[in-house]
C-alpha cells in the first residue's frame, strides 16, 4: 500500500536516475522523503541535492541534465511557479528532464486544495504532460516518462501530474515493476552533445540574431512535440504491455463510450468518481460514458475526434480556470473545444468548473452529468460553462 | 564607438527637420541581436514619411534596393568594413542615393574605395564629403550641413536650422551648420555592380550556394565548424541567411561546440569597427611579452608576438604600454589603402566634448 509520491520514488529508483533536485512543497514533498529514505537506507544512490528554492531547483536539473545525467525533479503550486524560469528554459532546450506536478491551487490563497493550473502553466513551450489516475499509474508514467523523454527523437522534458492529497497522499495497492522489466524497457540515458569539454560542445541555444535562427529553433520543437504524438508515446506503452502483460491505451481511456449520446471527460484521480456517476446513471438507462485523458501534451486530438464520434452531448469536468477565456471557460474545455471544431459533426459542449480547491462531492457531479443531458436534449445549450461548487449565483 | 551620440544627434535634428517640413518622422537605433547595447559599428536610422511612414513592401523596391535615400559615415574606416551583419555599407541603397562621408579625402578616392569595398549594386547617387572638424569640435553639426546639401529638397536648410534652434542649439552652432551646407558640394556618381569587387565575389558565392549538397548532415562539431565559417565569410546578410542551416539539421538544443586550445573563435570576427590598428615595429620590439599581457581581448599571441587582426579592436592599449614604443597606430586606410586620413576624432577630443 503506497501514496502516490512514494510509488513516484519507486520509480525514480528503478530508473536508477543519477540527480535529483529537491525542494520542500506540499504535496509534492512526499517525494523528497521517500527519496531521502531510500538513498539513506542506500537502496539506491543518486546526487541528492536540497536547493536554496524551486528556481535553483529546477537550474539544478537543467544543467545536470545538458551534461548527461537522468534527473528528477518536482513542485506543487506556487512553487512550480517559482522554478518557471528554467523550466521554460528546459524545455526549449530540449532537456529530457522528468518531473511531477503535485497538483495544487495557485497563490492566491495558495490552499492545499487540487487545481490543475500549475502544471497547466506550462503547456505552451514543449514540456510533455501525463496525468495520472491514482498511485499505480503515477509510478508507470513515470518510468514510461524517461523513456519518453530521452528518446533522440523527442528530447523533451516530461511532467508527471498528480492530483494533491488523492493521489499523492492516499496509500492504495501498488505492484512495482521489477528491476529486469525496467532493464528491458529503459535503456541508459545517452546523450548526443553533453555540454562536457571531453565532448567539446560547450554551449546552448546560439544566441544570434533571432531573424537568423528563431522560427528553426521553434520549428524543431513543433517536429519533436510531432514525433512524440505519433510515434514514441504509443511505441513506449505498447512496450510496456509487452513487459508487464497490462493493456494500457497510451492517449485515452474510456468506459460506456462505444453507444454512448453523452460523455463526461476528465483527466486524473477524479475520472474515478465520474466512471461511478456514470455507472449509475448507465444503471438506469441513460446512455452516457466516460473518458479520461492520460496524455494532455501532445493533445490526443484524433482520440478524442474519434472516441467522441456520434456522441452529441460532452461534459468537460476541469479543475482548471481560465479567466477571460474564450468562453470564459476554463484550460480543458477551450483545449476540447478547439480539437473538435473540425469534426464533421460537432457535439455540445459543456464545461464544468471545479477549480478553487474544494474537494468535489458526488452530487456536484450528477448535477452537472444530469444538466449535459438535459441540455444536449434540448439542443442548445444555455450557459455552457458552470461554475459548480459555489456558493452563490454563477452568473 | 565615440560617435554614437553623435549619429543620434544627426538622425534627431534630421527627424525634427522633416516634422517641421510637415512630414511624420521615426528614429531608432539597431535592435538586432540586442537592444539598447551599442554595436559597432554603431547605425541610427531616421525615417520620414510624406505624411505616413510607409513600409516598403519587396514588389515596391527597385531591384537594385531601394531602402535608404542618404548615409552619413563620420569614420572613413567604415568604407572598407562590412557591418556586424555582414552587410555591405550600400547594400539597401536606393539607385540615386546620397553618401556623406566625414573625411579628408577627395569624392574620387571615396568613390574608389566604394567600388572596392562597399557596392554590389548599380548606383547613380552623389557623394558630399566634409571636414567636419572644421566647423565645430561636434561633428555631427558639420556633417548635418552636408547632408542637408545631399538631400534637399526633402528637407530643406530652413527646416533643419529651424530645427536646430528648437533643440537649443547656439548662434555658434547653427552656423557651423550653415557654413558646411555652403561648402559642401554634391558630386554625381555612376557605378555599375558588375565593376564592382563586392558584385563579384557576391555572384562567386550564390554560383557555390547553387551547387551545395541537398542532403542533410548530421551536426556535428565539423558540421558546426563549416556552418560558422561560411556565415563569417558571405559578404551580406542575404547570403549569411542563406548558410544558415534548415531546421532538420539543428541538434535539439542548439548546441555549440567550441574552439580547440589554441583556437580564438569559430567563425566569428570582431574587428570590423576598428579605425586604428596597431603596428609592431620588429626592430624595436624587444619581446618583452607586456603587449600580449594587456591586450584586453587576446588578440596578441604569446609566442611569438604576433597581433591577430580578426580579433583586435584597434584600442590602442598595446601602443599605450610598449615600453620600447615599438608600437604605432596608423589609421585603416594608410594601412590598407595608402591614403592619408586626416579626419577623424581622437579619443580625447570626444571625451572633451562628451565628458560627464
Amino acid at each position: 500500500m503506497w501514496t502516490g509520491t512514494r510509488a513516484i520514488a519507486e520509480a525514480v529508483k528503478l530508473a536508477d536516475v543519477d540527480v535529483i533536485a529537491a525542494y520542500p512543497i506540499r504535496p509534492y514533498t512526499g517525494v523528497m522523503n521517500a527519496l531521502a529514505t531510500m538513498i539513506a537506507k542506500g537502496e539506491f544512490s543518486a546526487e541528492y541535492l536540497v536547493c536554496d528554492s524551486e528556481h535553483s531547483q529546477f537550474e539544478v536539473v537543467k544543467h545536470a541534465s545538458a551534461v548527461g545525467a537522468r534527473t528528477f525533479v518536482g513542485s506543487s503550486g506556487t512553487g512550480l511557479v517559482y522554478g518557471a524560469e528554467a523550466a521554460v528554459v528546459i524545455a526549449l532546450g530540449q532537456l529530457p528532464v522528468v518531473g511531477i506536478v503535485g497538483c495544487r491551487a495557485l497563490d492566491d490563497p495558495g490552499n492545499f486544495g487540487m487545481e490543475w493550473n500549475d502544471a497547466l502553466l506550462f503547456r505552451d513551450v514543449g514540456w510533455i504532460m501525463s496525468w495520472a489516475k491514482d498511485p499505480q499509474e503515477a509510478l508507470e508514467m513515470t518510468l514510461v516518462a524517461y523513456r519518453i523523454a530521452e528518446d533522440e527523437r523527442v528530447l523533451l522534458p516530461n511532467f508527471v501530474a498528480v492530483d494533491g492529497a488523492t493521489i499523492t497522499h492516499v496509500a492504495s495497492p501498488v505492484t512495482p515493476s521489477t528491476k529486469s522489466q525496467v532493464e528491458e524497457f529503459l535503456p541508459p540515458y545517452r546523450p548526443a552533445h553533453p555540454l562536457d569539454p571531453a565532448h567539446e560542445a560547450v554551449s546552448k541555444a546560439m544566441h544570434i540574431s533571432p531573424s537568423l535562427i528563431g522560427p528553426e529553433q521553434r520549428k524543431a520543437l513543433d517536429a519533436a512535440m510531432k514525433r512524440a504524438k505519433a510515434k514514441v508515446i504509443p511505441e513506449a506503452w505498447k512496450s510496456w504491455v509487452d513487459v508487464t502483460g497490462k493493456e494500457t491505451p497510451a492517449f485515452v481511456e474510456t468506459k460506456h463510450a462505444e453507444d454512448a449520446d453523452y460523455v463526461m471527460l476528465t483527466m486524473g484521480a477524479y475520472s474515478k468518481n465520474v466512471d461511478y456517476v456514470v455507472g449509475k446513471m448507465r444503471d438506469r438507462g441513460v446512455k452516457i460514458g466516460s473518458m479520461r485523458l492520460r496524455y494532455f501534451r501532445p493533445f490526443p486530438t484524433e482520440e478524442v475526434r474519434e472516441a467522441l464520434d456520434g456522441v452529441k452531448g460532452v461534459g468537460i469536468v476541469d479543475f482548471s480556470f481560465s479567466l477571460g477565456s474564450p468562453q470564459n471557460g476554463s484550460i480543458l474545455y477551450n483545449e476540447v473545444k478547439a480539437a473538435l471544431y473540425d469534426a464533421d459533426e460537432r457535439p455540445q459542449v459543456m464545461g464544468f468548473i471545479f477549480a478553487g480547491g474544494r474537494e468535489m462531492k458526488i452530487a456536484d457531479l450528477s448535477k452537472a452529468a444530469e444538466l449535459l443531458v438535459d441540455s444536449t436534449r434540448k439542443g442548445r445549450v444555455d450557459h455552457p460553462v458552470r461554475w459548480m461548487m459555489v456558493r452563490g449565483e454563477d452568473a | 564607438m565615440i560617435n554614437t551620440a553623435h549619429a543620434s544627434q544627426i538622425a534627431l535634428t534630421l527627424s525634427q527637420a522633416g516634422v517641421s517640413a510637415g512630414r511624420e518622422a521615426a528614429y531608432y537605433m539597431r535592435y538586432d541581436d540586442s537592444p539598447e547595447r551599442v554595436q559597432l559599428p554603431f547605425i541610427t536610422y531616421a525615417v520620414l514619411g510624406k505624411p505616413d511612414i510607409k513600409t516598403i513592401l519587396p514588389e515596391e523596391v527597385d531591384p537594385v534596393g531601394g531602402v535608404f535615400d542618404a548615409l552619413v559615415v563620420l569614420d572613413s574606416s567604415m568604407l572598407i568594413k562590412s557591418t556586424s551583419q555582414r552587410s555591405l555599407l550600400l547594400d539597401g541603397a536606393k539607385r540615386n542615393a546620397a553618401l556623406v562621408v566625414n573625411t579628408s579625402l577627395g569624392p574620387e578616392v571615396v568613390l574608389k574605395l566604394v567600388k572596392r569595398y562597399a557596392c554590389a549594386q548599380d548606383w547613380e547617387g552623389k557623394i558630399v564629403t566634409v571636414r567636419a572638424k572644421r566647423y565645430n569640435q561636434n561633428i555631427a553639426l558639420g556633417a548635418i550641413g552636408a547632408l542637408a546639401k545631399a538631400i534637399e529638397p526633402e528637407v530643406t536648410l530652413d527646416n533643419i536650422i529651424e530645427t536646430l534652434y528648437a533643440l537649443g542649439n547656439d548662434e555658434e552652432k547653427v552656423d557651423a551648420v550653415r557654413r558646411a551646407y555652403d561648402d559642401s558640394d554634391p558630386v554625381s556618381v555612376a557605378l555599375r555592380a558588375e565593376d564592382c569587387e563586392p558584385y563579384k565575389l557576391k555572384s562567386s558565392l550564390a554560383e557555390k550556394k547553387s551547387r551545395a549538397p541537398k542532403a542533410l548532415k548530421p551536426w556535428d562539431r565539423e558540421r558546426y565548424v563549416e556552418i560558422k565559417n561560411r556565415a563569417a565569410e558571405a559578404p551580406t546578410y542575404e547570403l549569411r541567411y542563406e548558410s544558415m542551416p534548415r531546421w532538420e539539421e539543428i541538434a535539439p538544443g542548439l548546441v555549440e561546440f567550441g574552439p580547440k586550445v589554441g583556437e580564438r573563435n569559430i567563425g566569428f570576427k570582431t574587428s570590423f569597427a576598428r579605425t586604428f590598428r596597431p603596428v609592431i615595429d620588429e626592430k624595436k620590439c624587444v619581446d618583452c611579452k607586456v603587449c600580449h599581457v594587456f591586450c584586453p581581448d587576446g588578440a596578441i599571441d604569446y609566442d611569438p608576438i604576433r597581433i591577430d587582426y580578426d580579433y583586435c579592436k584597434g584600442c590602442g592599449i598595446c601602443a599605450r604600454v610598449c615600453g620600447p614604443r615599438a608600437i604605432s597606430m596608423p589609421h585603416e586606410l594608410k594601412v590598407l589603402e595608402d591614403l592619408d586620413e586626416e579626419e577623424f576624432l581622437t579619443i580625447r577630443e570626444a571625451l572633451i566634448e562628451y565628458a560627464y
